[in-house]
């Protein structure tokens, strides 16, 4: 951002929004709300929640019960505890069970209800990995991967957010990025020949991810000039840096290069720690850009 | 979200005026617990808008009260220096104090030479009127007439050609449409009906229904905004060419098309009357009226002769009288127009030559000449055309000829005070029924109507230019000056000099004017004014105070305000100018005064007191309004509130109503229509062959011989035809200097006052051009300048102003574009500090930059624009 | 039961912020709040460019993403078509804040709560018996909500919205220029009707499906 000049300043200081304030729904106007201020929790519960679901949801393919559950409790104890956080009255979080009949917001609390009581019975029961279990319980982690996304997806005034990529970008980016919590898991915990034989998703879903990816904003320009001028945003003097270094460098440039170095089972601890580490960062990357750069239609 | 109305113990409505313009509109104030908390307008009345309707601003008016930033104690300032910049290092003083300091200068400096204190008068704030008595205050102190006023607020932008010739053609200090039964209009730079001008919600109502009706209104305007982005067409024009266009408009319709109302032009205009070949009046020898010709009886007359007929009138011919040759001036008007052709006018105003020509016959055909019109049962010609004027045309050089020529055009088709036509605001005060005060518009010399009331300078009769003058604005010299501009005007010494004029001022005496930054050149104005004495009464320390003040009072808000007479005597600016009942509202007041603030006119009264001239104040107010009843005068030796005043007044004004009436909180009684369309039920001539300029220019070149005056004056304006003449603006345009920056009003904002009101200012925030300087697109990006882009305008004497661009699409290429009075750095005022550009300090002010007849201020200016 | 709507009329509006400004007052907003607004920009190009003015407000739209949006039933239609918020059962997730196309609501938190007309000066008399008189709720979402409470006390008085002005909202009983009429959409013979059929009101984005009950007229 250049030097505000005292003038601006003291006339029309900026707020955040981008815009002077006679600009505001006359050009396309910023979503603030779920991202800046206290907003930004909602962006943290959303990524913990979705690796927290992911992890969850590759470690029941392993039946690995660690990975269930540091999955259960990163979804409830950060995501969840950071959802409530971010209410304006926390105290009253319980009434947003009333509405899933309409509101999505209303129906992944039910989700997430159902998933803290099924996941701690799966978890707590001996046999719990059985096939009907199973299913229910991935259904549970795809619905909640995608839960952020979801409320978002629903947002007709913003097409970045409507846009038909969003949901599965969602999904495959909580598989990926829980994949590779499980996979420094496995790696951690000493068994060389799982971490191994798990790079096998890396490959596949850092490659479905990418797709996904460039999808989300081929598809979100040419929705609507609104869109367009969403997928313009992720370049602006703000958003840049976080797009290109964050997005793309971390989100995507660092884990081709890991995993082509990993490429056919050849893996590495520390390489799957740094490649975890900088999938983390492409994905919050990712979300924040994804929900700062949404923009209203002008209203005339 | 709901009220927890147990908090409320109280809970009323007080009736009031509005005080954050000049308009005036009726105001009531909810009060909750003591405390204001909602502004709205009057429902019935017919002073402002819709139903119980308010403008944003006038609803914003509110934080008056609230505003922390007002000043509680009289302020001594104890720092001898002055200037922009300079801390006056204010003390807090006792009333007593401050009374007496200000009391013993007067009386000192009046020892000497009253004309030695200037006053000044400021209708712009918060806590308007009265309003004709601070001139008869001043001339309580010796103080002789209009020239000892300077004027903040409007300042000389406002005004002084359109007050001069409302004056003199409708006896109002200002004009609007008949939008009651208009058809089609002409706005030339004003915003009548769309948010400023006098009446200004009034006519925002009467407007929106004539718009929905289908009148076609069509906005003369270098950019597109209030007036022509609300119009059928809006017509861009560089500002200060109105003139051209107009005489082209007159001349289609007198000599191309061949229109014109002749019997409205032999009956009420002065066109009939003889001229000799220097285009003086022929008059008779002993009675020393005008002479006409009757054809008829194929004789010449007077012009009041009761045996001609008003179709018998000669308009054209040529005569001999006492071996001279003379003729109607009507034709040498004729001759003259032929010379303005549509091409000439587009190549001058920008307006393309069609458009010239589509309005000029869209005007004629829409007049109607010959139709009558009968409403309640009484029978008028009609004619729904309305041509208006206020300050953006006439605020220049040529102001008078931009006024007269836009006048010209309904004086042709007659379309003046008739239904459909322009209007005066009243030009006469019936009294209230069973009241006594009474104010009637008289017939003067040559048959012109002398204004029931009017502020300042008389429009009629004329006085002709002479020295030596006796007051700061000269306007012994300057006689057409509704205010003077000579207190501005850079060689100011070198004009008293010259002109006779002794009595340097000494001290400034009045009401929260901002004159320092609001009129033209910073720099000069404090040049001006730094020397004197200044006390002003005021809500805050503002720009002026801060720059030159010594002493500042502490003055009430409208909302803590007391007042009986503030639109008893502004009806012929502040009633409805159209077929509408009238309505005088009060000033009631809503809270209890903030602090030690005292209301301005009880001040005043005090200092006249201790000066020992308050018997002459009260005298002269028993004289105005005619009080004859020995039990209501003031009486010598009385020293009363203005509400005691008031007591006493409203019992003559309103009779056995005044309870009634002060209970209520506004008088309205019918107004007869014959009183709104007068103008065929009153004997008098409009002067529209200005022949007294010639007189002027004559007794201007003796004095000019005698004194060897020699600064630039652009004499050749004296002439009694509208005719074009180049605004110095213009000829101060160059390849350097290219642009011109105008200025126009903001319906947010009442010049400098409202940047104060935090509501007004967030508001002020989501306009695009309110705090903004607004360019053209094409010509923005010419320049290589954006949106946001902080920008500098220069001038040629190397003042320069910065601001943020705002780019347009609906503003001449050629303008550069600043609404208003911002730019603001008093530390008395932190809202309005740094808000918005100020555009007046840009406007040079010697001599050649005003108005040679009216003293309007140029308000157009050549600057260069760069980048900051 | 009547379906409360509004027919703005862009022709008559100056822009003159009454609304706006009166709406503060009536409902003791802080500073930056609005329900109201006018939004003013231009279309076209030099010399034939228009000035655009839409006063624009909550539509209380029929089919209203803030309520589809709404996970609490805190937003809610009522029976006479205006949306309001139940504050004591919103829990400010701003679902309905980021649904609205129209961006028609505001999150009252501390932040708003603590905004001086006269920064660094302290609440003045007016703001804090704001707060005591219409005290909002921390941690909610406030909006328009058609003054609800002028229509039900006026109704009470055998007053009717539209009509008479005391039970008629305020930015509509503001208006100098008339360019606001308040009426019952459900009335076939209302003024608000009437103006929706012969001038051919418009709602804005109408695209979004949401069934404003607020007309544009030109």
């Amino acid at each position: 951002m250049g030097k505000i000049h005292e003038l601006v300043q003291t006339m029309f200081p900026p707020d955040g929004s981008g815009l002077k304030p006679y600009e505001w729904m006359m050009n396309p106007t910023r979503q603030r709300e779920w991202i800046d201020k206290k907003g930004i929790f909602l962006w943290l519960a959303f990524f913990f929640s979705e690796i927290g679901a992911g992890l969850y949801f590759v470690s029941l393919f392993y039946e690995y019960k660690a990975g269930l559950i540091l999955g259960w409790l990163i979804t409830l104890f950060l995501g969840g505890l950071i959802h409530v956080l971010y209410l304006g009255q926390p105290t009253r979080a319980w009434r947003m069970f009333m509405k899933p009949n309409t509101s999505e917001l209303a129906r992944g609390m039910w989700i997430i209800g159902a998933f803290a009581a099924l996941g701690f019975l799966q978890i707590v029961t001996a046999g719990g990995f059985n096939m009907v279990f199973n299913t229910i319980m991935a259904i549970l982690c795809l619905l909640i991967i995608s839960h952020g996304f979801a409320t978002m997806n629903v947002i007709k005034a913003l097409p970045a957010w409507s846009s038909t990529m969003v949901l599965p970008l969602s999904v495959i980016s909580g598989i990926w990025v829980g994949q590779q919590v499980l996979q420094l898991m496995a790696a951690v915990s000493g068994t060389a020949g799982f971490a191994s034989g798990m790079e096998i998703w890396a490959e596949v879903f850092f490659f479905a991810y990418f797709l996904c990816l460039l999808l989300y904003v081929w598809g979100t320009w040419h929705a609507s000039d609104i869109g367009k001028e969403s997928i313009k945003n992720l370049t602006n003097e703000e958003l840049l840096k976080i797009s290109l270094i964050g997005v793309v460098g971390l989100g995507v440039v660092l884990p081709l290069i890991l995993t082509l170095i990993m490429w056919g089972g050849d893996t590495n601890g520390f390489l799957i720690f740094l490649r975890l580490a900088s999938v983390c960062a492409g994905d919050l990357a990712m979300r924040f850009v994804i929900m700062k750069s949404a923009v209203y239609k002008p209203l005339i | 979200m709901t009220y927890k109305t147990d908090e409320i113990w109280e809970d009323k409505w007080v009736n009031t005026t509005c005080g954050v313009c000049y308009c005036g509109c009726s105001a009531r104030v909810r009060v909750v617990n003591g405390m204001p908390v909602k502004i709205e307008g009057i429902k019935d009345s017919t002073m402002g808008g819709t139903g119980s309707s308010l403008c944003g601003k006038g609803v914003a008016g509110l934080m008056y009260y609230y505003d922390p930033n007002r000043i509680k104690k009289p302020l001594l300032r104890t720092n001898p220096e002055k200037g922009i910049g300079v801390d006056p290092k204010w003390k807090e003083i006792e009333w007593e104090e401050a009374l007496e300091i200000i009391s013993t200068k007067k009386k000192k400096i009046m020892e000497d030479d009253p004309n030695k204190i200037l006053f000044t008068n400021q209708t712009m704030r918060a806590s308007d009127g009265p309003h004709n008595h601070p001139y008869f205050y001043a001339q309580a102190f010796g103080v002789k007439n209009n020239g000892n006023f300077i004027i903040g607020g409007g300042s000389l932008h406002c005004g002084n050609a359109a007050h001069m010739l409302g004056g003199l053609i409708h006896g109002a200090w200002s004009i609007a449409p008949d939008w009651r039964y208009t058809k089609y209009v002409l706005k030339w730079g004003s915003s009548k009906g769309t948010g400023s001008g006098h009446s200004a919600m009034t006519n925002a109502r009467l407007r929106a229904d004539a718009i929905r009706r289908g009148t076609r209104e069509v906005v003369f305007d270098p950019m597109g905004n209030f007036a022509g982005g609300k119009a059928t067409e809006w017509v861009p024009i560089l500002p200060g060419t109105d003139t051209t266009v107009g005489l082209a408009i007159a001349n289609y319709i007198l000599n191309t098309r061949g229109e014109i109302d002749e019997f409205y032009l032999k009956a009420k205009t002065n066109y009939v009357y003889l001229i000799r070949e220097d285009g003086t009046f022929i008059r008779d020898e002993n009675s020393d009226k005008p002479l006409v010709f009757d054809n008829k009886a194929q004789k010449i007359k007077e012009f009041d002769d009761k045996s001609i007929a008003y179709e018998d009138f000669s308009l054209e011919g040529d005569y001999e009288h006492n071996g001279e040759k003379c003729r109607p001036c009507f034709m040498a008007v004729k001759e003259h127009l032929k010379q303005f052709t549509p091409e000439w006018a587009s190549e001058i105003s920008t307006v393309p030559v069609g458009t010239i020509l589509q309005i000029a016959k869209d005007w004629v055909d829409n007049a109607q000449i010959g139709s009558t019109i009968t409403i309640e049962g009484q029978t008028f010609p009609y004619r729904p055309v309305s041509s208006v004027t206020f300050r953006g045309s006439q605020g220049h050089t040529n102001g008078i000829h931009q006024v007269a020529s836009i006048d010209l055009i309904s004086q042709l088709v007659g379309a003046e005070d008739v239904p459909g036509g322009t209007m005066g605001w009243p030009s006469k005060r019936r009294k209230y029924p069973g009241g006594q005060y009474e104010r009637m518009p008289r017939i003067g010399k040559d048959g012109v109507l002398i204004p029931a009331v009017f502020f300042s300078h008389d429009p009629w009769p004329v006085h002709t230019p002479s020295v030596p003058c006796d007051n700061s604005g000269c306007v012994n010299f300057w006689t057409h000056c509704t205010l003077s501009h000579i207190p501005y005007v850079k060689e100011k010494d070198y004009i008293h000099e010259k002109f006779g004029m002794g009595a340097k001022p000494e001290m400034i005496f009045g009401i929260a004017a901002n004159f320092i930054i609001s009129q033209s050149d910073w720099d000069v104005a404090i040049e001006n004014f730094k020397d004197c004495f200044v006390v002003q009464n005021d809500l805050w320390v503002n720009e002026t105070d801060q720059a030159i003040g010594d002493i500042i009072l502490p003055d009430v808000s409208y909302l803590e305000k007391d007042c009986w007479s503030s639109e008893i005597d502004a009806f012929f600016f502040s009633g409805s100018p159209s077929n509408e009942d009238w309505y005088v509202h009060l000033q009631n007041p809503v809270a209890e005064p903030i602090g030690e603030s005292r209301f301005f006119m009880d001040v005043y009264m005090d200092v006249a007191h201790r000066v020992g001239v308050l018997d002459k104040f009260n005298e002269s107010l028993n004289n105005y309004y005619g009080v004859t009843d020995e039990e209501l005068k003031i009486k010598p030796g009385e020293f009363l509130t203005w509400k005691e005043i008031g007591e006493r007044y409203m019992r003559w004004v309103y009779g056995d109503d005044k309870e009634m009436i002060e209970e209520r909180g506004y008088a309205t009684w019918h107004k007869p229509i014959e009183d709104v369309y007068w103008r065929w039920n009153t004997e008098s001539r409009c002067p529209i062959y200005m022949e007294f300029l010639i007189h002027d220019r004559r007794a201007i070149d003796k004095i000019i011989e005698d004194t060897g005056f020699d600064l630039e004056m652009e004499l050749d304006q004296y002439t009694p035809i509208p005719s074009w003449f180049v605004p110095i603006s213009y000829r101060e345009l160059d390849n350097e200097y290219d642009l011109l920056a105008f200025s126009y009003r903001d319906i947010l904002h009442t010049n400098n006052t409202t940047f104060q009101n935090p509501y007004i200012d967030e508001v002020s925030k989501m306009c695009p051009y309110t705090f903004t300087i607004t360019l053209n697109t094409d010509i923005a990006r010419e320049r290589g300048m954006k949106d946001g882009d902080v920008i500098w305008l220069e001038n040629r004497y190397g003042v320069k102003e910065n601001g943020i661009v705002k780019t347009m699409e609906a503003q001449s290429p050629r303008v550069v574009g600043i609404s208003g009075q911002g730019g603001l750095w008093a530390d008395g005022r932190p809202i309005a500090k740094g808000k918005g550009s100020n555009f007046c300090k840009l406007l040079p002010s010697y001599l050649r930059h005003y108005d040679p007849i009216t003293g309007n201020i140029e308000t157009a200016v050549a600057v260069k624009i760069y980048k900051d | 039961m009547p379906r409360w709507g509004m027919v703005i009329d862009v022709k008559r509006c100056i822009a003159c912020w009454g609304c706006t400004i009166a709406c503060k007052e009536e409902h003791f907003l802080p500073p930056g709040v609005f329900f109201n607004r006018v939004l003013i920009g231009e279309t076209g190009k030099f010399p034939s460019s228009s000035k655009l003015i839409y006063p624009i407000l909550c539509n209380h739209c029929s089919e209203a993403a803030c309520v589809e949006a709404c996970p609490t039933g805190a937003t809610y239609i009522r029976e006479d078509g205006i949306v309001e918020v139940d504050d004591d059962k919103c829990v400010g997730c701003r679902a309905c804040l980021v649904s609205c196309p129209y961006q028609q609501r505001t999150y009252y938190d501390q932040e708003v709560k603590d905004r001086e007309y006269f920064p660094g000066q302290g609440k003045t008399q007016l703001e804090l018996l704001g707060e005591k008189l219409y005290p909002f709720k921390v941690g909610t979402v406030i909006k328009c909500n058609f003054c609800s409470e002028r229509l039900e006390d006026g109704m009470k008085k055998g007053l009717e919205p539209g009509k008479d002005e005391e039970a008629t909202p305020a930015c509509v009983t503001i208006c100098p220029v008339n360019a606001r009429v308040f009426g019952d959409l459900n009335d076939p013979d209302s003024e608000v009707n009437r103006l929706i059929m012969e001038k051919k009101g418009k709602q804005l984005r109408k695209e979004f499906g949401t069934e404003p009950a607020v007309y544009y007229i030109d």
